[in-house]
């Protein structure tokens, strides 16, 4: 599977956010987006979503244009974790978890086993089996990116997209959800796109970086080539020491003190 | 559910029996039993009073008023779940307002045939300011942004006071019409007829199913837009086909019985801590309860109080406190 965007640009009012991206992801990958505030990383993110609509250019997933497809079309293919995890009403974790099963069931009918059972071993898997019954706006906020993630995962759709989805996750749910992350790519290829303001995890987590900065690719490829101390410099504007390190067997990025 | 379907059904008969004529309620059993297996020997001992009274007069506002509170209470449930704010009611986009002004002209203009024209003026009245507060929200440039709760709330808020401006300045020209207007707004439920029902009831009806259409789709309204859309929600459809169906329950019932506040709020709120979010099992049950609650309160100032007061205002001051009771209960527990 492959998810092409062909000059893409995008616009609020007269601020242009993304300005003519072409790209490819292929399935089996793990990409990452790094870029600094503002860039324009979310937006992209919307716009294969289907959330937001280019201004011009567009999306297909293996030639087929996404504006083509229907909402729910999309969201059989394609899963969101965003950073709106606040969620209004006090749904139990285990319904939020069974809303990732919307696409597939259709209108008066109930979940069936097979859903009950994805949702039973997505909570299980993103360790929040134990939170099932409480109310998802009593938990703190990694507990409830959690169960955003696995609501993404119930979708199980080929495209996985996470919008800063370890922002609030503690280093040990961090490093599960991305081996979780990183064994479906590998396993199931799937293709994964995540927003990553950590360049240390990016590195040693993602096959392929893609560096934005004010709505322009800066550089993009094997996150080895990519990262350098160079291409920080040109996209963050910091000093950095890049080295490879042999325990996380990736490059990694280290900043002087002042 | 089934409980709830019986206490409604009880309060029903209670209420047919109550009254100026007090009617035993063998006779009532006896009596609907008799129309609806179109038995006539069942019928032949009892008082044809009593049969007038029940047909003609007290069956078609109980059940009117009984629609009309399921519909309030429906829509409530709609604007709480679209708004995403707990404290909505259905007429929050200013359709009570919007109504008000349209029935406020028509018995200005003194038209014939009132009992025609008032409602049939309000109902167009909540459809143009429903429109109108759409048309205001709404950008074509960013729709997603458009039609967010909180662009939905101010322009209701702002044609809601111009419309009761409006009111005022039409209250102002009246002379002796104010009281009609007056009385008006404040809801009743005296004289209502077998047409009255049925026209709540058949929107009632094409609201419900559209709201248990949409129910699983409003409950993933509340995750947010943008994991909504990504969950396959169609948001823009789904938000403007349920404020349309939000806002026609709410002006058939505004051009029906008047203004009648609370139902709308309290209801779904308080459903909500006994069914929890889920609209699904929310819409159904509400529609319910807000049928019980407002009969039940119809019932004491047509039947227990010595001197009949405007429905919509004993709602307002036994439903108020009683939201400020619950309120207080849940938010400090």
């Amino acid at each position: 599977m492959k998810l092409n965007l062909h000059n893409i640009s995008f616009a609020y009012d007269h601020d242009r956010i993304l300005k003519n991206i072409n790209s490819s992801f292929i399935s089996g990958n793990f990409y990452s987006i790094i870029g600094p505030n503002g860039s324009g990383k979310t937006t992209l993110l919307d716009l294969i979503s289907g959330f937001l609509k280019p201004g011009t250019g567009h999306i297909d997933i293996d030639h087929v244009p996404i504006s083509s497809l229907a909402t729910k079309e999309i969201a059989k293919k394609v899963a969101l974790v965003s950073q709106d995890y606040i969620i209004n009403f006090p749904f139990s974790v285990k319904d939020v978890v069974m809303m990732g099963r919307h696409p597939y069931i259709s209108r008066f009918s109930h979940p069936c086993a097979g859903d009950i059972k994805k949702v039973a071993i997505m909570m299980e898997v993103t360790g929040i089996l134990h939170l099932q019954d409480r109310k998802i706006n009593e938990l703190s906020g990694g507990e409830r990116q959690r169960c955003v993630f696995a609501r993404a995962l119930c979708q199980d759709t080929p495209i996985l997209l996470l919008d800063e989805a370890f922002s609030n996750m503690d280093i040990n749910h961090t490093l599960q959800m991305l081996a979780l992350v990183k064994q479906s790519v590998k396993e199931k290829n799937k293709l994964v796109i995540s927003v990553f303001h950590d360049l240390n995890l990016a590195s040693s987590w993602s096959d392929a970086l893609l560096m934005l900065k004010n709505g322009e690719i800066k550089a993009f490829g094997n996150s080895q080539d990519v990262l350098t101390q160079q291409t920080i410099k040109d996209v963050f504007n910091v000093e950095s020491i890049v080295e490879f390190n042999k325990h996380a067997q990736a490059k990694q990025v280290y900043y002087p003190s002042i | 559910m089934i409980l709830f379907s019986l206490f409604l059904i009880l309060m029903i008969l209670i209420s047919l029996s109550l009254g100026y004529i007090k009617i035993p309620m063998m006779d009532i059993i006896s009596i609907l039993y008799g129309k609806i297996s179109n038995n006539i020997q069942i019928m032949k001992n009892i008082n044809e009073t009593y049969i007038a009274v029940i047909f003609d007069v007290r069956l078609p506002r109980i059940l009117t008023c009984a629609a009309v509170g399921a519909a309030l209470a429906v829509s409530g449930a709609l604007f709480q779940g679209i708004l995403l704010n707990p404290l909505a009611d259905p007429y929050t986009l200013g359709v009570s307002a919007g109504a008000a002004f349209g029935a406020c002209i028509a018995i200005l203009l003194n038209l014939s045939a009132a009992f025609v024209s008032v409602p049939a003026f309000a109902f167009t009245g909540a459809c143009i300011t429903l429109f109108l507060v759409i048309f205001l929200s709404y950008s074509s440039r960013n729709p997603m942004a458009g039609l967010s709760s909180n662009n939905l709330i101010l322009s209701g808020i702002i044609v809601a006071a111009i419309l009761s401006a409006g009111i005022s300045f039409l209250k102002f020209i009246a002379n002796e019409q104010v009281s009609v207007i007056i009385f008006w707004l404040m809801g009743s439920f005296a004289s209502k007829t077998w047409l009255d029902f049925i026209a709540v009831m058949i929107f009632l009806l094409i609201g419900l199913f559209i709201s248990m259409f949409f129910a699983r789709d409003l409950n993933l309204i509340s995750l947010g837009a943008k994991s909504a859309t990504s969950l396959g929600v169609n948001l823009k459809k789904v938000t403007i086909i349920l404020l349309v169906t939000g806002s026609m329950l709410a002006a058939i019932c505004v051009s029906v019985s008047g203004i009648i506040g609370f139902v709308g709020l309290l209801i779904p709120h308080t459903v909500r801590f006994i069914t929890g979010p889920d609209n699904r099992k929310l819409i159904p049950l509400s529609m319910l309860a807000g049928a019980f609650l407002l009969l039940f309160a119809d019932t004491i100032t047509r039947a227990v109080l010595p001197h009949e007061i405007p429905i919509g205002v004993l709602t307002a001051l036994t439903g108020g406190p009683v939201f400020c009771w619950i309120f207080k209960k849940n938010r400090f527990k």
